[in-house]
């Protein structure tokens, strides 16, 4: 039953409107305002298709979003009042879980921005074995951003074959770090663990297997009728809009903003790498869909290139008032147990000071401010995460559009909610 | 909330009723999707390929809590979100469980602060808890398969402490 | 890739937002900062600050604004207006902090529940460490899951931390 006004000029049959009225069959208003259709419908924190414990207060006219709020809050873990309470070394622990996705870039960032105010260089080889582990975080990521998003328009397949490949890769951190996710692996100085042995024919298997399965993606869902109907058009987000909100990473270049931190503001050993920075112009969900499945395939040729050139060496920076000296100088040295002591049980000293440091995390800029007052542990430690400024931008990508659409532009916008709360 | 034959007196017909009916209930858990934070990935990651869940009969994760049988709490729990864990276990239908996942919903795990509350069994009562962080798949397989035989032994009953 | 860093009043920051953004700068983030603790700079300055970082991608430089947070409760303009970036960061600022947004339209908690008393980040705020409280275990699993006939009864005996007692052992 619709509600339509009664002097609505295209009810031209004032008979049939009084029938209908009288039947009980038609309801018809002296006047209608269609503010009065808008339900306030919440959407969340639990829910199958927000990534997390997104909530968000959607104000809907029938299937049509008018206003839609973002809530967040529901994961706050208070961890960068927790990282004032650890040393050093052990905020990288708080660190990493942030951004659950991608623990390894939330280390980086904090880990230079620690060594700018230390003041300590990273050897060649402990850059090399950083950016191997960060690109395999792209990849691990995107994959499982690639799965959820095709999760989400029902494409299920998508999802089984995102999370197969993963498998392959979080074997490998498992080999290299010894735990799947929240590794606590890249440290101020360098890696906590050399690379093991074997660690080569591991990447050569996944290198011969990876490109194969990223073709088959593309046949998956790149030219399906569907998912390209439910995702070209939607969520459209201009260039301008992704600077007043402060949006980076694939949503930034799928509207045509060519910026990527590798590449035009480069840190660890990137200027020595060849990559391309795939950009898109339209902005909408396929765009960015086609910038992460570009960007995967740049991921293998960057992961190529760090295994042919991992440099020989020390793989963290072996000042003693850094890292504890080995064992076996232990037994030979006093200072080397001395080191070992102070180092275990208060940490080192970083020097006064304030440091920001960003990388490029699959989802955007992700920065670290370190502020030290001396001491053993951080005065602040705050990390700028890439979701919590993607997310805003979300009212401005679901308004006007259907719920659907809105489902697929959460999707598209990958935000990790360990990020955003912290 | 018990077994058959607390009802009417153990006998025959009601003991092996009881197997059935238990049997039943352990063989497709159906678990509410509450997936919060790092262990929700391992807890994805259990439903797919590689440490397949389906071959348990739990590949159907229900986001009606009406429909569940299991909430495995997956992640910390924040002071902002543990009232929204309380909602959505009361609406579970009785018969229930709850599974902690990681060490974040058992006692705190990495974080003692304000923000966290320090283990999910100071707001509903836990049957498992799986430690970790995050548990690897086959450490919350594990978990499960002990569920599965304290509820095919009916003794799910009397492991939960009164939450007031 | 340069970095600058600036030392600015509330004032001079509502000033001079704009006129950056027009340039072609970009705000990346906004942070509090309690500057209880760190030794005091040359000149007086207060117990808190925003931190801002800034960027522009034509020149690739960044720049840190520091903009000292004035008065009690301490206030600093807000830049909404300029860079819609600022809505989430200056409440979280707030909610952490106590900061005060002159021109924020929303200025509530956005991290901590609504009816939450404190500001976390603060300093002299307290971790909020739990004593950890063993608790005694209802069961010991002493045989693997499902092998043991009489699983849930168990003859081994559990001391108060729920521990076996084992002869020999203290009590």
């Amino acid at each position: 039953m619709v509600t339509v006004s009664r002097t609505d000029p295209r009810i031209e049959d004032r008979d049939l409107v009084r029938q209908l009225e009288a039947d009980g069959r038609g309801a018809f208003v002296e006047s209608y305002d269609p503010q009065d259709e808008i339900m306030t419908i919440n959407m969340g924190p639990v829910h199958p298709a927000t990534h997390g414990v997104l909530r968000l207060l959607l104000e809907l006219d029938g299937e049509t979003v008018v206003d839609c709020k973002p809530m967040i809050g529901y994961l706050h873990t208070g961890m960068e009042k927790e990282c004032e309470d650890q040393n050093w070394r052990g905020a990288v622990t708080i660190v990493t879980r942030m951004d659950y996705l991608s623990p390894f870039h939330n280390e980086h960032a904090y880990s230079q921005a620690v060594e700018q105010l230390l003041g300590v260089e990273v050897p060649p080889r402990g850059k090399y074995i950083r950016m191997l582990m960060c690109e395999l975080n792209r990849l691990a990521s995107h994959l499982v951003q690639f799965g959820t998003q095709g999760l989400d328009m029902g494409a299920m397949s998508a999802m089984f074959y995102g999370f197969r490949e993963r498998e392959v890769i979080t074997d490998f951190f498992e080999m290299v770090t010894g735990l799947r996710m929240n590794h606590g692996y890249i440290v101020p100085g360098g890696v906590w663990e050399d690379l093991p042995d074997g660690w080569q024919e591991q990447m050569t298997n996944i290198l011969e297997v990876m490109p194969n399965r990223l073709n088959e993606y593309q046949d998956l869902l790149s030219e399906n009728p569907i998912f390209v109907e439910r995702t070209r058009g939607v969520g459209t987000i201009s260039a301008e809009e992704c600077d007043a909100f402060g949006v980076t990473g694939p949503i930034a270049r799928a509207s045509g903003i060519d910026w990527d931190l590798r590449r035009d503001m480069p840190y660890e050993a990137y200027d020595e790498l060849s990559f391309e920075v795939p950009v898109q112009e339209q902005g909408d969900v396929y765009a960015r869909y086609q910038v992460r499945m570009a960007e995967m395939v740049q991921c293998l040729g960057l992961i190529e290139q760090i295994v042919d050139r991992m440099p020989d060496g020390d793989y963290k920076n072996m000042d003693p008032k850094l890292t504890p000296p080995p064992r076996s100088e232990m037994n030979r040295s006093m200072e080397a147990v001395i080191h070992h002591f102070k180092l275990v049980t208060q940490g080192y000293v970083v020097a006064e000071g304030e440091a920001y440091v960003a990388v490029e995390s699959p989802r955007g800029e992700l920065g670290a401010l370190v502020v030290s007052s001396g001491g053993t542990s951080p005065h602040r430690c705050h990390v700028r995460d890439p979701s919590f400024y993607n997310l805003q931008s979300l009212p401005v990508m679901a308004t006007g559009g259907l719920v659907a659409d809105l489902i697929a532009c959460i999707a598209s916008l990958d935000p990790i909610m360990g990020g955003v709360d912290r | 909330m018990g077994g058959v034959s607390d009802y009417h007196g153990a006998n025959f017909i009601t003991t092996n009723l009881d197997k059935l009916v238990n049997w039943a209930r352990k063989s497709s858990l159906w678990p509410a999707t509450f997936g919060l934070a790092c262990c929700a990935i391992e807890m994805m990651a259990t439903t797919m390929p590689r440490h397949d869940l389906a071959r348990f009969g739990m590949e159907r994760f229900s986001a009606s809590p009406r429909q569940a049988d299991l909430m495995i709490v997956a992640g910390r729990v924040s002071q902002k979100m543990a009232p929204v864990l309380r909602q959505v276990y009361d609406q579970m239908s009785e018969p229930k469980w709850v599974i902690s996942m990681g060490a974040c919903a058992s006692t705190g795990g990495v974080f003692n602060n304000y923000g966290l509350v320090q283990g999910v069994d100071q707001i509903v009562p836990v049957d498992i808890y799986v430690p970790g962080c995050p548990p690897r798949p086959e450490m919350l397989i594990d978990g499960i398969m002990l569920l599965h035989d304290r509820i095919s032994k009916g003794e799910y009953t009397t492991t939960r402490t009164a939450v007031s | 890739m340069t970095m600058a860093t600036h030392l600015l009043s509330s004032a001079e920051w509502a000033k001079r937002a704009p006129v950056w953004r027009d340039e072609g700068w970009v705000l990346m983030d906004l942070a509090g900062l309690d500057r209880l603790g760190l030794a005091p700079d040359e000149g007086e300055r207060g117990r808190f600050e925003i931190v801002c970082q800034l960027l522009k991608r034509a020149d690739k430089s960044r720049m840190t604004v520091h903009v000292e947070a004035e008065g009690n409760p301490p206030t600093v303009a807000s830049v909404t207006h300029v860079w819609e970036t600022a809505t989430f960061a200056e409440r979280e600022a707030y909610d952490m902090y106590g900061i005060l947004f002159e021109g924020h339209d929303d200025l509530t908690r956005i991290l901590m529940p609504d009816d939450w008393e404190g500001f976390p980040l603060r300093r002299d705020y307290d971790v909020g460490k739990i004593a950890i409280d063993f608790k005694p275990q209802p069961f010991l699993q002493t045989e693997s899951p499902g092998q043991g006939t009489n699983f849930g009864e168990s003859d081994v005996e559990a001391d108060a931390l729920g521990q076996m007692k084992r002869d020999g052992h203290g009590e």
